[in-house]
């Protein structure tokens, strides 16, 4: 088990070698892009050169890149011109604070996704049935922002239960979870109706496996049964699992933006506005490391719960 | 069909008459196939064909007989030129071919190959015709030779021609198998490579196309390779045979002399091992001893003589030496020790035991 | 392997000429085949699949209301007269049901039912191109590095397990803050989103399908890789493809709304349904029916399009 732990890490390096590099990339291969945010809009050309060579933007690619990943793995991600501060210290505290979102959006929605898309797919054709396969298929096509916007208009605005900005736990914590409430609810209903669809397919598939027959041949109780169906249909959920918290992650720029929660959606869309490249660049990486970290285990979890892939790495 | 037989005759009798028939279309000299795999996490190599060398004739049939996982359907693909082989020679006609490389086209539409599995072997998305005429389309031929040779194999494979149209799914596994000879014979090969080319298909079928597989032998003038883990079916079609264990030839000779009179412990065993329903040939149901235990691993297979972990008879120098190849009796190949000089004792007491 | 073949099965005289019962017993068989020749139609996969896509009311429903929803955003200046662009501040921040404005108008008194229809050309184009050349780049890339395993194949993969690496609305939101607003940005960042999972999807059909025993026929014709690859191969993996990429239009409309939500996509006034959302927000309070209107549609035709896949896969599953 360790050993294995051990190989995923591993094979992990090279992936977040190569997200470092993409993000690098992405925000210094294209004119203009490099020294955005860092040279003040109306700087003549040669004021722009002249900040170009000091910050030493004419190096080739890769030794910018090196220099900027050593400076990035000492914890200095930059200097955004525009907050006056160090980025570093704009992501500590937003992560906190989306890291508390996403993480109770994914535990409320996939335990929620668990259990509708149990009942689902043990009542297979009845009208629960019907109903959770309709949401789930509707939770599907949904984008999140208009799930939020939905939730705004009709708890903020209608009826004024819950408040439509965002409070930390700066402010007491009663305040915080009552605006953590409806960021909550617009991000975990996605993921529940995911896990719902993913949770009923496999449901019904280890359902009509033939060992289940052999199961009940042997004289076990129904509940007996179902804890084996349902050990055998949990690791597809695990694999999405993985992909719906990279979702929740990526959403949360919208979903943040709305509700104004001081996270690194929030960031990333404020900077994104006022082309505060650095900090997009920052953002960026650290939501994909994050991304990357939760994947990896995932992975493991899943190796830990599921023996054939754990066979198949081995 | 009768133009086709006629047109191939035609070419044929200048080079080869019925005078000289033995000599062999296909020379196979030490070839050898190792296959680099992970074993363990660890770096390892699979030596699933050692140096094999056979002789394949004119217009006859040469079996190749062994368990699954001895090595003969890589040998197959080796012959046909899907595989490159890790070293050794091979002459076709007399001349060279390449062994290791990409061979010259004129060279692969030569040899065509009949595969095992009836239902992967032709392509689900194509009809019968075009599965037929892909080898001939990508030789460039017209819309209407193409249709004409198609018209042409698939009847003389006995389907009837308005199967053109179908998709596989649509067919017997014997008529797929059917059209997957077509296929091989669309090109007009001279060596055709049979991969379990029965294996797959029920007893009364099998037998059906065995016949066909005769009858196309004569018609067409062709060369088989006949592979199979089959000792009834080989026997019937053969004319010679070679027995495979772990990637070796152990035993070559005519089919008769080898099903009559079985020299190695390895051919004693796989021909004890065969169900008969004629009661005069029971002692082949006699076991030999050590032959239900566990074939070892072609990635690390024994030293010496590869079968001396499974072999009554072994002795000391079977862990040490590889044994020669013996002519044990005219045209009939063994490679085992009982059979090197100063083995004659021994001879009895396998003949005592296969007897 | 239970029973010896009996001699009587393997007549040597079947077919060599000799016996006639044996001719005509041949002679029958084919009659037989023949016979059964006229039940089966010869169908194409492609044919069956579409038949049994039509028996689906759902997904015939589904693929209707994407119909209509296209017809109606390039028939646009002939279903209403109202001008997308340019409104009467006068007329701000009608509800629906409005005179003159069904679904009322906006916060500069411009026509919603006007925007929404225009509105549909920039998203449903930006649902659609990039899924379709996701679809191509990845087919070529999966099915290349499944044929090729080998260096080339590796590194291609890795490539895309790297960008894979990226959770699917960031990545098209990072790439787009780098390229800068518009359209063409936005289409490009989805589609540099979707080409990962398509080549994954690909190169695994392809492994799937390359050691069958028809590509090695393919390859004894002496057919180079590429003729392999494009008779041989193409026509086995594309229906997984299709199948899969059907599910990404919803998806890619999803993430270009969103790339315009947050400004990334095509600058205003030209409408376009997931700018239009974020514009109406500040009217939810005062409106809120209109504002949800363009997220309505957004859901509308997402769900349409996952409604169809759904049952398009359902159809090329039951294969015979």
């Amino acid at each position: 088990m360790l050993r294995l732990a051990a190989r995923r890490v591993g094979l992990a390096v090279p992936i977040l070698v190569g997200v470092s590099i993409i993000v690098f990339l992405l925000m210094t291969i294209l004119p203009g892009n490099a020294e955005a945010g860092l040279v003040p809009e109306d700087a003549t050309p040669a004021q722009r050169a002249a900040i170009r060579d000091s910050l030493g933007l004419n190096d080739p690619l890769p030794v910018r890149y090196v220099a900027w990943l050593v400076e990035a793995l000492r914890g200095d991600l930059g200097y955004s011109l525009q907050r006056r501060r160090e980025v570093a210290d704009l992501l500590v505290q937003a992560w906190g604070n989306t890291f508390v979102l996403a993480a109770v959006s994914a535990v409320l929605g996939i335990t929620l996704g668990l259990l509708l898309g149990y009942v689902a797919g043990t009542r297979r054709g009845t009208l629960v049935d019907r109903v959770v396969s309709i949401v789930s298929l509707a939770g599907l096509s949904v984008p999140s922002f208009f799930v939020a916007i939905i939730l705004l208009s009709i708890f903020a605005g209608g009826l004024k239960m819950f408040p439509s900005g965002g409070a930390t736990f700066d402010e007491g914590p009663i305040a915080a979870i009552r605006s953590l409430v409806l960021p909550v609810a617009s991000g975990s209903l996605i993921t529940m109706a995911i896990t719902a669809r993913v949770t009923r397919a496999g449901i019904v598939d280890v359902l009509s496996a033939d060992f289940v027959e052999t199961l009940r041949a042997k004289g076990l109780s129904e509940l007996e049964v179902r804890t084996h169906v349902l050990r055998n249909a949990i690791s597809p959920v695990l694999t999405t699992s993985g992909v719906q918290i990279g979702a929740l992650l990526g959403g949360s720029v919208l979903v943040e933006t709305i509700f104004r929660w001081p996270g690194m959606g929030q960031l990333l869309y404020t900077a994104i506005s006022s082309r505060d490249l650095v900090v997009v660049q920052g953002a960026t990486l650290v939501i994909a490391l994050t991304f990357v970290i939760i994947n990896l285990m995932v992975d493991i979890l899943q190796a830990a719960v599921d023996p054939r892939v754990r066979g198949a790495v081995a | 069909m009768p133009e086709a037989i006629t047109s191939v005759q035609a070419e044929q009798p200048g080079e080869n008459g019925n005078s000289l028939p033995k000599r062999p279309l296909l020379e196979l000299i030490d070839i050898s196939k190792e296959f680099d795999v992970r074993d363990n996490g660890r770096r390892a190599t699979l030596s699933a064909v050692n140096e094999v060398s056979l002789k394949v004739r004119t217009g006859r049939t040469l079996g190749i007989v062994g368990e699954s996982g001895c090595g003969k359907s890589t040998l197959a693909r080796v012959i046909v030129g899907l595989h490159a082989a890790s070293s050794g020679e091979m002459l076709f006609e007399n001349r060279q071919i390449e062994t290791t490389g990409r061979r010259p086209r004129k060279i692969v539409e030569q040899m065509q190959m009949v595969f095992q599995d009836p239902s992967s072997a032709l392509n689900p998305r194509a009809t019968v015709g075009e599965s037929i005429g892909f080898p001939l389309r990508v030789q460039g031929a017209s819309k209407k030779e193409i249709d004409a040779r198609v018209k042409q194999v698939i009847t003389d494979v006995g389907l009837p021609a308005s199967y053109v149209g179908n998709y596989p799914h649509q067919l017997s596994g014997g008529q797929r198998q059917r059209v997957n000879i077509a296929r091989a014979l669309a090109l007009q090969p001279k060596l055709v490579v049979l991969d379990e080319a029965v294996s797959a298909l029920d007893k009364s079928i099998q037998a059906q196309v065995l016949n066909l597989l005769a009858d196309l032998q004569r018609d067409y003038q062709l060369t088989y390779v006949f592979i199979s883990h089959d000792l009834n079916v080989v026997e019937y079609i053969s004319d010679e045979v070679a027995v495979m264990y772990l990637g070796q030839v152990v035993e070559e000779g005519s089919a008769k002399a080898l099903y009559e009179n079985p020299r190695h412990p390895y051919t004693q065993l796989l021909l004890s091992s065969i169900p008969t329903l004629d009661p005069a040939q029971s002692n082949r149901d006699e076991p030999i001893g050590a032959g239900d235990s566990e074939i070892p691993s072609p990635i690390s297979p024994p030293s010496g003589c590869r079968f001396r972990t499974r072999c009554p008879f072994v002795m000391d120098i079977c862990s040490e030496v590889l044994p020669p190849r013996v002519e044990a009796a005219p045209e009939h190949i063994v490679a085992c020790h009982l059979y090197s000089e100063g083995a004659e004792r021994n001879d009895g007491a396998v003949a005592a035991a296969a007897s | 392997m239970t029973q010896a073949v009996t001699p009587v099965l393997l007549h040597p005289g079947f077919g060599a000429g000799v016996p006639v019962e044996a001719r005509a017993r041949a002679a029958e068989l084919r009659d037989e085949w023949d016979a059964a020749d006229q039940n089966v139609d010869a169908q194409s996969f492609w044919k069956e699949t579409g038949k049994r896509f039509l028996a689906n009311k759902v997904g015939v429903a589904a693929a209707g209301v994407v119909l209509l929803l296209v017809v109606g955003a390039v028939f646009a200046p002939l279903i209403t007269s109202a001008d997308p662009l340019v409104g009467q501040p006068t007329d701000r921040l009608q509800n629906i049901g409005s005179p003159g404005h069904v679904l009322g108008t906006d916060e500069q008194g411009r026509d919603v039912w006007a925007r929404v229809l225009y509105g549909g050309r920039l998203s449903l184009l930006a649902g659609f191109v990039p899924t379709v050349g996701a679809a191509l780049i990845g087919t070529i890339i999966g099915v290349t590095s499944g044929m090729l395993r080998g260096v080339v194949g590796t590194i291609l993969m890795r490539f895309m397990d790297v960008l894979y690496a990226f959770p699917a609305i960031l990545l098209a939101i990072a790439v787009g803050s780098s390229l800068g607003p518009g359209l063409t940005n936005t289409i490009i960042a989805v589609t540099i989103v979707f080409i990962p999972p398509v080549a994954r999807v690909a190169e695994s059909a392809t492994r799937r399908v390359v050691v069958q025993e028809f590509i090695e026929a393919a390859h004894l014709s002496g057919a180079s890789g590429f003729r392999v690859a494009r008779s041989q191969i193409l026509p086995n993996v594309l229906n997984d493809i299709i199948v899969y990429s059907s599910g990404l239009v919803g998806v890619a409309m999803i993430i270009a709304a969103s790339l315009s939500f947050l400004s990334l996509g095509s600058p205003p006034p030209v409408p376009e349904w997931g700018y239009m959302l974020n514009s109406l927000r500040g009217s939810l309070y005062t409106t809120p029916l209109v504002t949800l209107v363009p997220g309505f549609f957004i859901f509308l035709t997402s769900v349409a399009f996952n409604m169809a896949s759904d049952a398009l896969r359902e159809a090329m599953d039951s294969r015979l």
